[in-house]
């Protein structure tokens, strides 16, 4: 069945949904792995000249500006329509290299869509040659308070020290003394996060083609019990060497309760231009 | 609730995070007909964290359902 008498099966209006731009000469011939974000509908492959949009139908009842806000507050329907979004680009990431597109791009018609495609060929072929061949890493750093008081702040002498006396101490005294540990260990871990945090986004840098800081997540939006020091970004050619140095960061802070997580590999989300063909 | 089970639960709301930060943040935002506009993404953000605060509740309900049982 061809994409138009599909969607006129289907019946209630017509959008693309566009997941990502790949060249054409690289498009994969099947994608039939992933549900599309509309699971009636099949992810195809449309190419326009040296390039070709990744997309699937939508129905715009779902997807149109009117409705939209109001689909985005359901939590279910964003995890499932997020997630969709996801599996599609990677199916194409394990076979050709893809500028991601933003949660939501819609077309209103095949035209429109293969119009976009030509008119921005130029920024969009320069996108692709930036992540061709590459792939994102995030990686994200937590500290835990106390592994690293009983272990990395112990470097400072003056937290040494303090240690020493707490543990000799008995009574009031002790609970002055301990006290006082606890704010020096507090502003030593201040102090630390800064520069390990600026240690590890050197060093990953020094193997990535490109390179970014993220925000800072709280312990309740990261799920992890441990305070977050670190979050960024690497758009990676060589993985392996990547990794490498990932583990040798963490070998050289043992002592420090430090906990690396690395993520991907996912579509460069965050080294693709943020605006293309203006408002 | 095993420690098993929690983990794979904790896994599956950090990924989601993780994902909507990306999808929603980063990709190349095109001129296309129907895109989110600030308010929408921040709209995400409100139906996120009812969707974060339902696996924290479902994680809490049972626990306290398990230490129930144990009395």
């Amino acid at each position: 069945m061809s994409a138009a008498s599909e969607a006129a099966a289907v019946g209630d209006g017509p959008g693309w949904y566009l997941y990502g731009v790949v060249a054409a000469g690289e498009a994969p011939a099947q994608l039939n792995a992933a549900p599309a974000v509309d699971p009636r509908h099949q992810v195809v492959v449309l190419a326009e000249g040296p390039l070709a949009g990744v997309a699937s139908r939508v129905s715009l009842q779902e997807f149109d500006e009117g409705s939209l806000p109001q689909r985005l507050g359901d939590a279910a329907w964003l995890e499932e329509k997020i997630r969709a979004h996801e599996q599609v680009l990677e199916d194409v990431l394990a076979t050709a290299s893809v500028v991601p597109c933003r949660f939501c791009t819609v077309y209103r018609s095949e035209d429109d869509l293969r119009l976009f495609l030509s008119e921005h060929g130029d920024a969009l072929s320069e996108a692709l040659e930036r992540v061709a061949g590459r792939v994102e890493l995030g990686v994200k750093a937590f500290v835990d308070h106390d592994r690293f008081a009983s272990g990395g702040a112990l470097r400072n002498e003056s937290v040494r020290e303090l240690t020493e006396r707490v543990s000799g101490a008995e009574g009031g005294r002790a609970y002055m003394e301990s006290r006082r540990l606890e704010q020096l260990v507090t502003d030593e871990l201040m102090r630390f996060k800064g520069d390990v945090g600026a240690e590890l986004h050197a060093r990953l840098s020094g193997v990535a083609e490109d390179a970014l800081t993220l925000p800072l997540r709280r312990p309740e939006v990261s799920g992890r019990e441990e305070e977050m020091l670190f979050n960024g970004a690497y758009l990676v050619g060589d993985r392996a060497r990547f990794e490498q140095e990932l583990g040798a960061f963490v070998d050289d802070h043992r002592e420090d309760g430090i906990e690396v997580d690395l993520t991907g590999p996912w579509p460069a989300y965050n080294f693709v231009p943020a605006g293309l063909g203006g408002p | 609730m095993s420690v098993d089970e929690r983990h794979v639960l904790q896994q599956h709301q950090v990924t989601l995070l993780e994902l909507v930060d990306r999808v929603l943040n980063g990709g190349v935002v095109l001129s296309g007909d129907i895109t989110l506009s600030v308010a929408d993404v921040d709209l995400v953000y409100v139906g996120l964290r009812v969707l974060v605060s339902s696996v924290a509740t479902l994680e809490e309900q049972r626990e306290l359902a398990l230490e129930g049982a144990l009395r």
